[in-house]
């Protein structure tokens, strides 16, 4: 596979069958570096199995990929001395403290010297928030706390990329805001690829979408264009008054590709779809505003909600990205 | 902040990469628990406390009848004798059964919650995550399980010989087994990397310890490819006799050889297993 260096993550047809279950079906993604990569899916489209693929805990059934232009079956456990992974469902050694697991598991990439590793361990601690429980048995965690400690226990060992399994999909709304503030802080750092099916998180943390569905990716790219929808730029705009002379004069526009209008309480509401955008934005509104028998109310760029965007996807398949 | 060029990077042989910290990890689940203590109180009790009955409670040796004495040469050898008997052959089998109870859970108990997942998402080997849990309960078993009750056996024997029993006998019998419990610690080990279930690394573990013997005295050349005849042949390497010509010494080969057989295959089946 050839190398790119902007990318951090490449597959190439990867696919995932177990049985006669296809798990991934012929998966293409590149992950740029440095980016918030957000990759998103209903439960069971495959995210966990695409995940554990490029830890080398899974072999794919076909296809290839590369994380650091490291082969994910044959040099495995290369890409894994600069990654870290937080599971689903994190874990960590009951019998020992946060503080001592974090110490146990920066021994998997250094070996010394023992005040500096320790050192780095108050550092994570720091960064989760952790430092005043770093001495309590992890039973007594609450759960966001163990999910902090989990990005902690990822983290330890400044990874150039970090796979994040759902991290923020069991703790409550303060839960999930600290794990975000915590991605936010780290990726000045590094590239983060995490899975989630909470759309709001999503849209506020990520700026690289991935969409899985099926074991297909259905959309990929960034956020901003996944946001735009299939339609391209579309404007939605209120009038009261002359309907017809609003037709007329949108029909005349040759950037205009298509109108639609809704009735409410007198006043109508249009969604006109635009090729051209620049111009668009220009002059759509003059335009409107020329006309001495229609009186426009409210004139805005639709925007899309990832959610919206999401589900036509899941449900309907019919996104081309 | 510490820059990670602050830091020594671990430098490990690439196919056992992992393996000093999952050991470090893995013992101290003995060490540093309760773990070690418990076991180290119980197998003394278990293995020398019958033992101990035979040899000094004046009513077991009351039991014995005049021909039973006559065989032996007198009633303290015939004493001696019934005790070797019991830590080796009843030991025996009571230490197979304690290390298939002690190591079933070892390895599927991490897989089922995730916890090997996590661990080999670290810069870590199969082979080393596998062998830093075989050597890491390798050795409390030789030490607790094996080292600790054999010293006491040992001390007790000679208490009640009067004089310091025949060492070099009661080693070998020792490593007979020792050789034995290897056998099923490996056993289990191994059933852990192909099943997924306990109760199917019980039933043929503790079937094999259990029902071996019964099967090896129906089908006699079972006995010689397997470890169901180690029970005797240590009680009576012990007792200072030869082992019988039928018995000889291939199921102490054969035993060794399955051992070898075991790690084997679970590292085999443990590389190409997915999480």
């Amino acid at each position: 596979m050839p190398s790119m260096t902007n990318y951090v993550i490449q597959t190439r047809g990867l696919s995932k069958t177990f049985g006669e279950v296809s798990a991934l079906k012929s998966v293409d993604l590149e992950v740029p570096k440095n980016s918030i990569f957000g990759f998103l899916g209903p439960n069971g489209a495959g995210k966990t199995t695409l995940m554990k693929i490029l830890l080398g805990l899974t072999k794919p059934t076909n296809g290839q990929g590369s994380i650091f232009s490291h082969d994910i079956v044959k040099e495995s456990v290369a890409i894994r001395e600069r990654i870290g992974y937080l599971p689903q469902h994190p874990r960590f050694i009951d019998y020992m403290t946060a503080r001592e697991n974090l110490e146990f598991t920066t021994r998997f990439f250094f070996s010394g010297p023992d005040s500096k590793i320790r050192g780095r361990c108050e550092e994570m601690l720091e960064l989760v928030g952790l430092h005043d429980k770093a001495n309590r048995p992890i039973k007594n965690f609450s759960g966001g706390e163990k999910q902090r400690l989990g990005i902690a226990l990822a983290q330890i060992n400044y990874p150039d990329l970090l796979i994040l399994d759902e991290p923020a999909s069991a703790l409550d709304p303060l839960g999930r805001q600290d794990v975000l503030d915590v991605m936010a802080r780290l990726r000045e750092h590094t590239t983060i690829f995490y899975s989630t099916h909470i759309l709001d998180d999503v849209q506020r943390a990520s700026d690289t979408v991935a969409i899985l569905n099926q074991g297909h990716i259905v959309a990929s790219g960034p956020i901003e264009n996944i946001l735009k929808g299939k339609e391209g730029t579309v404007y939605t705009i209120s009038v009261k008054g002359s309907q017809e002379t609003v037709e007329q004069n949108l029909s005349q526009l040759p950037w205009v590709t298509y109108t639609t209008r809704t009735q409410q309480n007198g006043s109508c509401t249009w969604q006109v779809g635009v090729s051209d955008e620049t111009t668009a934005e220009a002059s759509l509104l003059r335009h409107l505003l020329s006309d001495p028998d229609a009186v426009v109310t409210d004139f805005s760029r639709k925007k899309y909600e990832l959610e919206e965007i999401f589900m036509k996807i899941v449900k309907g398949d019919e996104y081309d990205c | 902040m510490t820059a990670n060029s602050e830091l020594i990077p671990v430098e490990e042989w690439g196919r056992v990469r992992g393996f000093k910290n999952l050991f470090r990890k893995e013992s101290r689940a003995w060490w540093r628990t309760r773990r070690w203590w418990i076991n180290a109180i119980i197998w003394p009790i278990i293995l020398c406390g019958l033992l101990a009955n035979m040899l000094f409670v004046p009513t077991i040796a009351n039991l014995a009848t005049d021909a039973e004495i006559a065989r032996t040469g007198n009633l303290t050898a015939h004493i001696m004798s019934m005790g070797i008997n019991v830590f080796f052959e009843f030991g025996i089998t009571a230490l197979a059964i304690g290390v298939v109870i002690l190591s079933q859970d070892v390895i599927i108990g991490e897989i089922q919650n995730g916890m090997a997942e996590w661990l080999l998402s670290k810069p870590v080997t199969c082979q080393a995550y596998l062998l830093a849990k075989l050597a890491a309960n390798l050795i409390p078993v030789l030490i607790l399980l094996i080292g600790l009750p054999a010293a006491l056996a040992y001390s007790l024997l000679s208490i009640r010989s009067g004089t310091l029993f025949p060492a070099a006998d009661f080693l070998k019998a020792v490593g007979v087994m020792t050789l034995h419990t290897l056998f099923y610690l490996f056993l289990a080990l191994m059933l852990g990397t192909f099943f997924n279930r306990r109760a199917a690394i019980l039933s043929i573990s503790l079937g094999s310890v259990m029902g071996g013997p019964l099967l090896g005295g129906f089908i006699k050349p079972l006995l010689s490819i397997t470890p169901w005849a180690l029970p005797k042949i240590a009680s009576l390497t012990a007792s200072g006799l030869s082992v019988p010509v039928e018995i000889g010494i291939t199921p102490i080969i054969a035993t060794a050889l399955w051992c070898s057989v075991f790690i084997v295959a679970a590292l085999a089946k443990f590389k190409n297993a997915e999480f």
